[in-house]
C-alpha cells in the first residue's frame, strides 16, 4: 500500500455529441478528480461511515478527515 | 492532460459526486496500472441514473413521488411502481429478522421506507459497475457505503467510522468487505426514535452494521441504534452481518468477527 502512488487524472476531451447528460456528469467530475485524489494516499483509509449526514456536512467530513488518518 | 499512466504500480482512482436524494452521494474507482475516465463514464451514467430513478419513485419530500401519493391513499400499491411493492417486502422482512427494532410503518405520516431505499438503491447502483473496467469500487451515500472489490484483489478497502460523540473526528476503521451502514444521533445531534414507545432511543450513540447487502445492513444499523444489546445479538446470529456499537458515554462494543482497525491519529 505505502509503495502505491495515488495519481490524479483529469478528463482530457469529451468526445463531441455526447448528450447533456453525459456532460453535465463529466463537467461534474472533472474538479473532484483532481481535488482529491491525493488525500486518500495520505490517509490509508478510503471513505468514511456515519450517521446520515446533509450534503454540505458529509463533504467537509470527508475533507477534514481523509487529510489527518493514519493506521496502527 | 493526461489519463492513465501504464506503470502496474500505480493506483489511479476517479471520483464523482452527486447530488441526489436530498444528500450528496460519491463514486469511487480504483485500478491498478490507469483507467480512462472515457471508458469508465458510461457505467457512471447507468449508475448515477439508478439514484435518481429511486429518489423519483420514494421522496418523501417530493409531493407528487409514487410513494408520497400511496401515503396519502391516492393510489393503491397495484397502481405504484412494481420496486415499491418489493422494497416494502424487503423492509417487512428487515422488520422481523430485527424483532420489529427496524419498523418503517412506525414512523409518524404512514409507511416510510426511506431509511431503506438510500441503502438497497445504492447496492442497486453499485451493480451498474461490476462489469466496469476497475479492481473495486466505493458508493457512499452519505455515510453508508456499498463497495465491491478493493485497492486491487489482494488489498481490500479500509473505511474510517465517525465518532459519534466527537464528529467530525473518527472513532475507528474497518476492512470494507461489501458494505457498511452507520446509524445514531445525527449531526445536528437528533435521535432515532424507538418503535415501541415512540419516544426518543438515547442509549446508544451510533450503531455500524456491514455485510454484502446495503440495505439489509442500513436496516440493521438502524434497528441496533434504538435496541442496543438485544439486537446486537441478533447481529451476532446473523451469517455474514457483524457490527460494532459506540454507547452514549463513548463505550465500544463489537461482534465477534467485526473488522475493526485502531487508529492512529497524527494530529
Amino acid at each position: 500500500m505505502a509503495a502505491k502512488k495515488v495519481t490524479s487524472v483529469g478528463i482530457a476531451s469529451l468526445s463531441g455529441g455526447g448528450n447533456y447528460r453525459s456532460q453535465q456528469i463529466a463537467q461534474a467530475a472533472i474538479p473532484i478528480l483532481e481535488q482529491e485524489a491525493t488525500q486518500a494516499q495520505n490517509a490509508n483509509i478510503q471513505s468514511v461511515s456515519g450517521t446520515s449526514y446533509t450534503s454540505a456536512g458529509f463533504q467537509l467530513l470527508l475533507r477534514d478527515v481523509l487529510k489527518k488518518v493514519g493506521i496502527k | 492532460m493526461s489519463t492513465a499512466s501504464n506503470d502496474p504500480s500505480t493506483l489511479t482512482r476517479l471520483h464523482h459526486r452527486e447530488e441526489v436524494m436530498g444528500t450528496v452521494v460519491t463514486f469511487d474507482v480504483y485500478n491498478q496500472g490507469g483507467i480512462s475516465p472515457e471508458e469508465f463514464l458510461p457505467f457512471l451514467q447507468e449508475a448515477v441514473a439508478v439514484l435518481h430513478h429511486a429518489d423519483k419513485v420514494f421522496s418523501t419530500w417530493k409531493s407528487n413521488s409514487p410513494l408520497s401519493q400511496l401515503r396519502r391513499g391516492e393510489i393503491s400499491l397495484g397502481e405504484a411502481p412494481p420496486e415499491v411493492a418489493e422494497v416494502l417486502e424487503l423492509c417487512a422482512l428487515a422488520k422481523s429478522q430485527t424483532n420489529g427494532w427496524f419498523d418503517p410503518w412506525a414512523l409518524p405520516g404512514g409507511v416510510d421506507p426511506t431509511g431503506y431505499v438510500k441503502g438497497w438503491s445504492a447496492q442497486l447502483s453499485l451493480a451498474c459497475l461490476v462489469n466496469a473496467p476497475v479492481t473495486g469500487a466505493i458508493i457512499n451515500a452519505a455515510g453508508d457505503i456499498a463497495s465491491f472489490g478493493g485497492l486491487d484483489p489482494a488489498t481490500p478497502f479500509r473505511v474510517g467510522i465517525t465518532d459519534p460523540l466527537a464528529s467530525p473526528a473518527l472513532s475507528c476503521a474497518m476492512e470494507l468487505r461489501g458494505a457498511v451502514a452507520t446509524s445514531g444521533i445525527n449531526e445536528r445531534g437528533e435521535h432515532l426514535v424507538n418503535p415501541f414507545t415512540g419516544e426518543a432511543s438515547t442509549r446508544v450513540a451510533s450503531a455500524s452494521v456491514t455485510g454484502p447487502d446495503l440495505g439489509r445492513c442500513d436496516a440493521w444499523a438502524t434497528a441496533l441504534a434504538v435496541g442496543g444489546d438485544e439486537v446486537l445479538g441478533l447481529v451476532e446470529r446473523t451469517s455474514g452481518y457483524e457490527a460494532l456499537v459506540i454507547g452514549a458515554d463513548g463505550l465500544r462494543q463489537w461482534t465477534s468477527h467485526f473488522p475493526l482497525i485502531e487508529l492512529e491519529v497524527s494530529n
